[in-house]
Parts: structure tokens; C-alpha cells; sequence
């Protein structure tokens, strides 16, 4: 009811300043619903629409930056290219790796302590506890890989340090082909783990505390509550939570820039650092484009499956 | 039954131990960070690391001394500011349009707005990339701050509209009804219930174009470096890498962030999940 009261009294103070000139006609929803997205609609066709056709069509090009080379038309050939490429091949195996390993370890490590914070209402200085946890994630990724190129140093870097005390060996996290992988990963679970540990208690949330209370009275096991309870209810946040560290790991791209550039060899190779050589390196833009159309289906479809959880959770809601 | 009550205190005080044991862990790297932006080069890089040492602020004082400091710190805070401006207002009134009118191809729209957010950052920015190269936008102030507005407009889009869908239609209704026209139905009315999905918003576009290397470093110049961009010359100058530099850069310039951390937690849901989550943390 109150709601009705606010809305005319505001109507009344001021209807006749929006209702003259050239704004009535805005009030024509027919129109007006257009024209509250022009302005989004234009930087959606400026700087998506244009390029994207720009980016198809350079695709079946051979076109080089640098050279001065004039455009040559090629059809599938850079298709064909990237297919019969052994580098491409293993950044996207390497890719896969990272995605995999990375999401999976974060999704574990994340949903422990979801579950340890779960009940910690009353924890003292929680706000600035989960400031602590949740900083690795909003960091510059740019910034987190200096100072983690500082700490895996083989020289003076603290890590070292410590595993020399312990191991009495030095380990050059980031300049053996071995180690680069592996240490690139623990500092994507380190920033990412919060992320999963937040949306695991978001799922605990969403469990209706009715639910939990009949759970506690009928004296069901932790498994049972796990199974019929929490479940439920939380699968699809948590779900929602993989796909989106999924979506993020593939894109991976600041972190190991600043970390190994891809190296060393091609050992920390990911397709989005392949991209940006082929085109800022190589300046082969045609081929650039190519993979860059492979790396958006690839991105569409992960939507796609992400909007289709979203829609499941919200007809379960 | 006293008894029982202090076994559980005792319990639950172990139990609030661990939980910042935890915290305290996952903040570690960045303690280390911090101290040793308070040392000097060669406390640095000395091993055994010196665990006591006389903190110095000179690290601080050489960083705005710093010519290039000072110009990509401005950038940083101008163009991240006006960019999330325009992209949140532009966003507020398609999110509105969608949410009440929903035109022919919202769906379609909605989804490739989130797609683009889908891409590798290196996909997106090769025909950008030759779009400024050709216009001579590259390197310019209007050219990176639409571009980044461009790419703040998915997330705000998706947040607000969520947003708006959820204050009542019959509030439009009984406005219009009243005679009140849709513009300030939209302004006066709509607007103030989802300042939560504004702040979530803003902060979120905020901390992405704050923390954003990989466009910047190729369509922009040297004139709209942002502390990113200058961070990562820094690495590639050829010489030995300036560790005090480094470590007092990134200490300083996360501070912001950890501070928007404290003070929005509960928008943090919300906006790292494109506004398709909502609920406690």
C-alpha cells in the first residue's frame, strides 16, 4: 500500500517537468523502448558487430601486419593450419591441464572451506577474516604474479628459502620446464580458491534453515543431510560457481604473462598467450583471427551451458 | 550442564582459531609483499631473509618521485572512473528496457553481451586492435575509455537488469496511472530501489579496468598507461628487475582494492557472479 503513496506523491510533484517538448514522446513505450538501448546498442555494434564480422573475414586471409604484404585470400587454409599445428595442439591440451587441474583443485579445496566457514557467524572479526580470504582474488593479476616471481626466485626468494631449510635443495619454480606448471597452478589456486570457497557458502545459504532444523530433529547422519538436504538445494550455485572458474581458467592469460611468458620452452603455453603471440609477436593476423573464432565458439558454448544452469536453478527456486 | 558450556566455549574458540589461522594463511604472500616494500633493495634480496630490520617509507616517497608513477596512477583513476560512469548509465537504461518492455532479441542480446565476457581477453582485442590501428584511436584517451566502458556494459547490463526485475512492475503502474511520466518513473522511482545493483555495479567495472593489462598494453599508448601496463615494462626494461620498485607498487595499489573488499563484501556475491547469484556470505 505504501508503495502506492510514494508513487503519487512523486507523480504529482513533478509530472510536468518530464511531460513537455520533445520527452513526450518518449512516452510512447513503442519507442521508448528502443530508445533507452541506443546507446548500448551502438557500442555493441561499434565495438562487437563490426569486429566480429571484421574478425571472420580476415580469417579466410593470409594477412600479414609488418610485411606490407597485400591481403591474400586462402578460404579454410589457416583453419586447415591451426588443425595440423602441433603447437596449437599442445597449448590447448595444455589449456585443458590447467583448466581441469586448476578448477578441480579450487572446487575442492574451495568447498572444504566453505564448509569449515559454514556456521561462523559469530566468528570475531569475521569481515576482516574474509577480507584476508577473499583479497587474492581482486588483486591485479598483474601485480600477483611480480611478487610471486619474488617468492619462487631461485636467488633470494623466500620459498627457496624455506625448502632449502627443510629439503636442503633450491628448486627454480619458473625457469625449469618441469616445475613452471605446477607452480604457475598453485598460484591460480591460490587466487581462485577464495572464489570457490565464497560460492560454496553461498550454496549452504541457499539451504532453507527449516529444512536443516527437520534434518537436526529426525537425527539424519551427515550424509544423509548432505545427500537429501544440502545438495538439493546448493548444487546449482556450486554449479554455477565450476562453470564460472571454468570459463575464467580458459581465458588465463596476465598471470603467466608475467609469470614465464608461456615458457620456459612452451611448458606453461595457454592458447590465449598462442593468440597474442601469433598476433602481437608474429603479427599473422589471418591466423590470429582464426584461433580467435575457435577460442569464441569455444566461450559460446560455455555459456550457453552456464545460462542453462542458471535457468535450471531459477525453475528449482 | 556448566561444564558442558565451557567444553563448548572452548570448543568454539578453537574452532574461531582455526578459521583465522586460515585467513591469516591465504593473506601471507601479500604480508610478505608488503613487508618487503617497507625494505631496501639489497634487505631484499638477502638470504636468510632479515626479519627484523628498521622499516623505511623511502620506497614510497621514490615511487611518486617517479615521473611515469604519478601520470599512470591519474590514468588509472581517470580512465577507470569515467569509463564505468558512461558503461553504468548506458547500462541502466537497457537493463530497464529489457526488464519492463523486453523487445524482440533480449535474449539474444543478453546472451551475447555475457558471451563477450566469455572470450580470452587476446581474442577480443586482435580486431580491436586493427579496428584503432586503422581509425587512430589507438593510444588515445576516448578511444580506451569507450573501449572500456564497451566492456563494462555486459556485466553492468546482466547485474542491473537482475536488479530491476526485481522491484515490482506495480510500481511503474500505479505512477503511470497517476500521470507520472516513464522518465522519472525510470529515475525517481526504479533507480534509488536497485542503488545495491549500482554500487555492485560500479565497483566491480571499477576494480576490472583497475586491474586490466592486456588492452591497455596493446591498443593503448604511452599516454594512457595505466599502472599495469607501466608495471609490466618495468619487468621487460632488460635491466635487473627493481624489486622495491615492484614489491611497493603492487602493495600500494592494492590497498584500494582490499579496502573496497572490506566495505562491499556483501557486493562481492553479486559481482563476481555477473549478478546471477545472490544471498549471504
Amino acid at each position: 500500500m505504501s508503495d502506492t503513496t510514494t508513487a503519487n506523491t512523486i507523480a504529482q510533484t513533478d509530472s510536468s517537468t518530464w511531460n513537455k517538448g520533445w520527452l513526450r514522446g518518449l512516452e510512447n513505450p513503442k519507442y521508448l523502448q528502443h530508445m533507452l538501448l541506443v546507446p548500448v546498442l551502438i557500442f555493441f555494434i561499434v565495438w562487437n558487430v563490426i569486429p566480429l564480422f571484421w574478425l571472420v573475414g580476415l580469417s579466410f586471409y593470409k594477412y600479414v601486419l609488418v610485411t606490407g604484404e597485400p591481403l591474400k585470400f586462402v578460404g579454410l587454409h589457416n583453419f586447415f593450419e591451426i588443425f595440423n599445428s602441433f603447437e596449437i595442439w599442445h597449448a590447448l591440451s595444455n589449456t585443458f591441464l590447467f583448466v581441469i587441474l586448476g578448477a578441480g583443485t579450487q572446487t575442492f579445496l574451495g568447498v572444504i572451506l566453505g564448509f569449515t566457514f559454514w556456521g561462523s557467524k559469530d566468528l570475531p572479526g569475521r569481515r576482516i577474516a574474509l577480507t584476508l580470504i577473499f583479497t587474492p582474488m581482486i588483486m591485479a593479476p598483474l601485480a600477483t604474479g611480480s611478487f610471486f616471481k619474488l617468492i619462487y626466485d631461485p636467488v633470494f626468494g623466500i620459498l627457496n628459502f624455506f625448502i632449502k631449510g627443510v629439503f636442503g635443495v633450491t628448486i627454480d619454480f619458473l625457469g625449469s620446464s618441469a616445475w613452471a606448471f605446477p607452480a604457475v597452478l598453485i598460484v591460480d589456486t591460490w587466487m581462485w580458491t577464495p572464489f570457490m570457497m565464497m560460492m560454496t557458502l553461498a550454496a549452504l545459504g541457499s539451504v532453507p534453515k527449516a529444512e536443516l532444523e527437520a534434518a537436526e530433529v529426525e537425527n539424519l547422519s551427515w550424509y544423509q543431510r548432505l545427500v537429501h538436504v544440502v545438495l538439493p538445494h546448493g548444487k546449482f550455485i556450486l554449479m554455477l560457481g565450476i562453470l564460472l572458474r571454468t570459463i575464467d581458467s580458459f581465458k588465463s592469460m596476465d598471470i603467466i604473462f608475467t609469470m614465464t611468458r608461456g615458457g620456459p620452452g612452451n611448458a606453461t603455453e595457454l592458447i590465449g598467450i598462442t593468440l597474442y603471440r601469433q598476433a602481437f609477436n608474429a603479427f599473422t593476423m589471418g591466423q590470429a583471427s582464426a584461433l580467435a573464432i575457435i577460442s569464441l565458439l569455444i566461450a559460446i558454448s560455455f555459456t550457453s551451458i552456464y545460462l542453462h544452469v542458471l535457468k535450471k536453478k531459477e525453475a528449482a527456486a | 550442564m556448566s561444564s558442558r558450556n565451557r567444553k563448548n566455549g572452548y570448543k568454539r574458540s578453537l574452532y574461531h582459531f582455526l578459521l583465522w589461522v586460515i585467513s591469516i594463511l591465504f593473506f601471507s604472500p601479500i604480508v610478505w609483499m608488503i613487508i618487503c616494500s617497507f625494505k631496501t633493495r639489497e634487505q631484499i634480496i638477502t638470504i636468510p631473509p632479515k626479519w627484523l630490520f628498521i622499516p623505511s617509507f623511502q620506497n614510497y616517497l621514490d615511487l611518486f618521485d617517479m615521473f611515469n608513477f604519478s601520470k599512470e596512477l591519474m590514468n588509472s583513476i581517470f580512465m577507470s572512473l569515467s569509463a564505468v560512469m558512461i558503461a553504468v548509465v548506458v547500462s541502466f537504461l537497457a537493463a530497464y528496457s529489457f526488464s519492463r518492455f523486453k523487445p524482440k532479441g533480449t535474449d539474444l542480446i543478453m546472451f551475447m553481451l555475457l558471451s563477450m565476457r566469455m572470450v580470452p581477453a587476446a581474442a577480443v582485442v586482435v580486431p580491436i586492435y586493427l579496428l584503432y590501428a586503422a581509425s587512430g584511436w589507438k593510444g588515445t584517451y576516448p578511444g580506451m575509455i569507450l573501449f572500456y566502458a564497451m566492456f563494462s556494459i555486459p556485466f553492468s547490463v546482466w547485474i542491473l537488469k537482475g536488479f530491476i526485475d526485481g522491484v515490482s512492475e506495480r510500481f511503474d503502474e500505479t505512477a503511470l496511472a497517476n500521470g507520472g511520466s516513464r522518465m522519472h518513473i525510470i529515475f525517481k522511482l526504479v533507480m534509488p530501489q536497485v542503488k545495491p545493483g549500482l554500487i555492485a555495479a560500479f565497483i566491480f567495472n571499477i576494480i576490472f579496468v583497475w586491474n586490466e593489462f592486456l588492452f591497455n598494453y596493446i591498443i593503448g599508448g604511452k599516454k594512457t598507461a595505466t599502472v599495469p601496463v607501466g608495471l609490466a615494462q618495468g619487468f621487460s626494461a632488460g635491466m635487473a628487475i627493481q624489486w622495491d620498485f615492484i614489491a611497493t607498487l603492487t602493495a600500494f595499489y592494492s590497498i584500494p582494492l582490499i579496502i573496497f573488499i572490506f566495505f562491499f563484501q556483501k557486493y562481492l556475491l553479486v559481482g563476481m557472479t555477473f549478478g546471477t547469484v545472490r544471498g549471504e556470505v
